[in-house]
């Protein structure tokens, strides 16, 4: 077998999207300074949902849904634009996050109408957030394994398990669950199925699992004789692992996956002052160029993506070079800051925001696929497995 | 050219450097054989004469039909200037003269012009050794000048480069031009398509070590089976497909951005952040598909080190990493921190 050759062709995002960036770039600018965040620096993963209904409310919350459903029925390019708008200006979308990037556009796929009807109008209004039930205790990237199960009953389902790392389990309303519907624990692929599980419901307890940085974004979620009603299966029954896998597909390759912390960079600008010596603009231009790249790689795969193509392994790499180019990026900058600030307090308040995007670097080659499961795929893609 | 008569001419060229420019004539040039029979069907695909107009006698493809080229070329380390001579003849024709025949090559840095002779010296100019003539553009009076210096005009000291190609440092005393003419395209241009025409020769020879330590890990047996079926060398590889892939992908997007943007000024930042990424990636292509290879790769006899001793070379050439970083972190330091995004997503400099 020929190695398949690696293409990102160039892309550029139509017109209509890059209108759009203005009007959204218009619309932060005015609507950011006025929202309090728990974060000096906001992210996806900082929560607002004053902010979610600001932007739901301008309708860029299911960019790409049918309007029946309150989405804006515009191309999956506009979304990107949005995407890369609230990343490129530190906005805190994390309350709508997972429920506008992957349960939504479950539900859209898999879904049945009422669900569809009741859920996915709630979030394009930035009122309904979702947490990810995949990780369990022993199950983290063998996600196949997972043991939570849930006995079907008269009604419904009786739920008994453990899912871990549920960021925002605490605040959100819904956790799409990966459950055991059939069969045994070593059956792997076969018998799973994912459940609409309403995060009020008696029987689940939400206790938080506190991250090295002292911050509680994650979540223990257990099931304990939870009854979670037949109608809140998703899709069909036994199906989980192949809805869950279209589900871990969706954009892998978007530019959440480099741009998590950049703030650093653009504070890195800042401390550095206007003239910076040659090592150190030399030093944040090549900061500069390979962030430039991942973009470039993400429009081109994007731009793949568009024209139908579903190109697996371009978008493994932008996540695998994009999470480690935020891993490197608050190291960098911090030894260049040391060097190269222009004033001691510019630097003591860098070294601070570099100390921070430090602690939480370790999370972004873990979340949603370690890299070292995106080089298996990669390598499977390179006929090497 | 149509995307048609493009893909064509792609496959053409490389199928015919595959069969013509093999192994042995990349050693052969190394050991200072200059392959004239290779170098005489180039000119005859018309391959240095690609982006120059239809009328002054080119073949009338555009910059990015010339970047998709030399694509192909680096994928086969051809070890003779068709970069040079078609960015040469480029310029040339530019600035409203006609291509000569024969080897040229581009030799930019500080020159001076004064009573139309032309001064000053370069160093690292690439295939200085076999260039018949010498093209570069002069600032001078605020004004850019194109000059085409013939070799006996100048003085040349071989300084082949460590991947063995005739590389020397020009040296003009008083040179009179065979041709000069004002130059639509400015010094600094000049260096930023030589610049973008080592990205895409990068692209190119990245894609080719990939294939070759790829294919290679298939076949090698150890421990009684085929060592790419070891996970520490499957993530080797696909580490290394990363790195290979930011490669093509700046260097693509440069050239469609320097192309879109024309001749005087396209894509300027893109040029500089694609050498910049290429330039910085080099090294960690060359390391892994060494290490992927162990010492068989590093023997003279295999063909590995054609392409990362010319990723070595190449990413100094027409400004290292260094070079292209400082232009790129000088503008956004000036426009400060607010003119950081706006500008990655227009893919310009800030300020």
């Amino acid at each position: 077998m020929s190695i398949p050759k690696l293409e990102f062709p160039p892309f550029h995002l139509p017109a209509e999207a890059e209108a759009l960036r203005g009007e959204v770039r218009a619309f932060l600018k005015e609507t950011l300074p006025k929202i309090k965040s728990e974060d000096r620096f906001a992210s996806w993963n900082t929560a607002s949902p004053e902010f979610s209904k600001a932007l739901g409310a301008r309708g860029w919350l299911g960019v790409t849904w049918p309007k029946k459903y309150g989405g804006g029925e515009r191309s999956f390019l506009d979304r990107f634009v949005v995407t890369e708008e609230l990343l490129g200006n530190s906005a805190p979308a994390g309350s709508h996050w997972v429920a506008d990037r992957q349960s939504g556009p479950l539900l859209l796929k898999f879904g049945t109408e009422e669900q569809r009807q009741a859920i996915l109008p709630r979030i394009t209004r930035g009122e309904c957030y979702f947490s990810i039930g995949m990780s369990e205790p022993d199950s983290g990237s063998d996600l196949a394994s997972v043991r939570t199960r849930a006995e079907p009953v008269p009604g419904g389902f009786r739920v008994n398990g453990t899912k871990v790392w549920t960021s925002g389990a605490h605040r959100n309303h819904y956790c799409i669950t990966l459950v055991r519907t059939s069969g045994q624990h070593g059956d792997r692929h076969k018998g799973l199925s994912q459940l609409l599980v309403d995060l009020k419901t008696p029987g689940v307890t939400i206790r938080p699992i506190i991250n090295l940085a002292g911050r509680h974004d994650w979540n223990e979620v257990t099931f304990s004789d939870a009854f979670i009603p037949e109608d809140c299966l998703i899709g069909n029954e036994g199906d989980g692992w192949l809805q869950v896998t279209s589900e871990l597909a969706f954009e892998r390759s978007g530019p959440e996956r480099f741009m998590q912390n950049f703030y650093v960079l653009r504070e890195l600008v800042r401390v550095l002052g206007r003239q910076p010596a040659k090592r150190a603009s030399a030093i944040l231009g090549r900061l500069i160029a390979r962030l430039w790249t991942l973009r470039q790689m993400s429009t081109a795969v994007a731009g793949m993506m568009q024209g139908g193509k579903s190109p697996a392994i371009e978008a493994s790499l932008v996540k695998d070079l994009g999470t480690i180019y935020q891993q490197d990026l608050p190291e960098i900058a911090r030894t260049l800051a040391e060097s190269d600030a222009t004033t001691e307090d510019d630097l003591a308040d860098f070294l601070d925001i570099a100390q921070y995007a430090s602690m939480m670097a370790p999370s972004y080659t873990i979340q949603g696929g370690t890299t070292q499961v995106l080089r298996g795929i990669v390598a499977r893609g390179l006929g090497l497995r | 050219m149509d995307r048609d008569t493009r893909d064509m001419l792609l496959e053409t060229a490389s199928r015919f450097f595959a069969e013509r420019a093999g192994k042995d004539v990349v050693n052969g040039v190394e050991k200072g054989l200059w392959p004239g029979d290779l170098w005489k069907e180039i000119e005859e695909m018309g391959l240095p004469l690609i982006a120059v107009p239809e009328e002054q006698e080119g073949v009338g493809g555009t910059l990015a039909d010339l970047m998709a080229l030399l694509r192909v070329a680096g994928e086969h380390a051809v070890p003779v200037p068709v970069a040079e001579t078609a960015l040469a003849n480029l310029l040339v024709s530019a600035a409203g003269g006609k291509p000569a025949t024969g080897p040229s090559t581009v030799a930019l840095g500080e020159l001076s012009l004064q009573g139309g002779r032309v001064s000053g010296k370069v160093a690292r100019v690439p295939f200085a050794g076999v260039a018949e003539r010498f093209v570069s553009v002069v600032t001078a009076g605020g004004k850019s000048t194109l000059v085409v210096v013939p070799r006996d005009a100048v003085k040349i000291e071989d300084a082949p480069s460590h991947a063995g190609e005739p590389y020397g440092t020009v040296t003009f005393d008083g040179a009179t031009p065979e041709y000069s003419a004002p130059s639509p395209v400015s010094a600094d241009r000049a260096l930023e398509l030589a610049a973008l025409a080592r990205a895409m020769q990068m692209a190119g020879a990245a894609d080719k070590v990939l294939v070759t330590a790829t294919e290679y890990c298939k076949q090698r047996v150890q421990f009684g089976r085929p060592i790419s079926t070891f996970q520490a060398i499957q993530h080797m590889l696909a580490e290394l497909a990363s790195y290979v892939a930011a490669t093509i992908a700046s260097a693509e997007a440069a050239s469609r951005d320097a192309d879109e943007g024309g001749l005087e000024n396209g894509g300027s930042f893109s040029i500089a952040a694609a050498k910049t990424q290429c330039s910085d990636f080099a090294h960690r292509i060359a390391a892994i598909s060494h290490q992927s290879m162990g010492a068989m790769g590093f023997t003279h006899e295999h063909i590995l080190h054609h392409y990362t001793r010319r990723l070595w070379v190449w990413r100094r050439d027409f400004g290292s990493e260094s070079f292209w970083g400082e232009q790129i972190g000088q503008s956004f330091a000036k426009a400060g921190k607010d003119e950081l995004w706006p500008a990655l997503t227009e893919s310009r400099y800030a300020a």
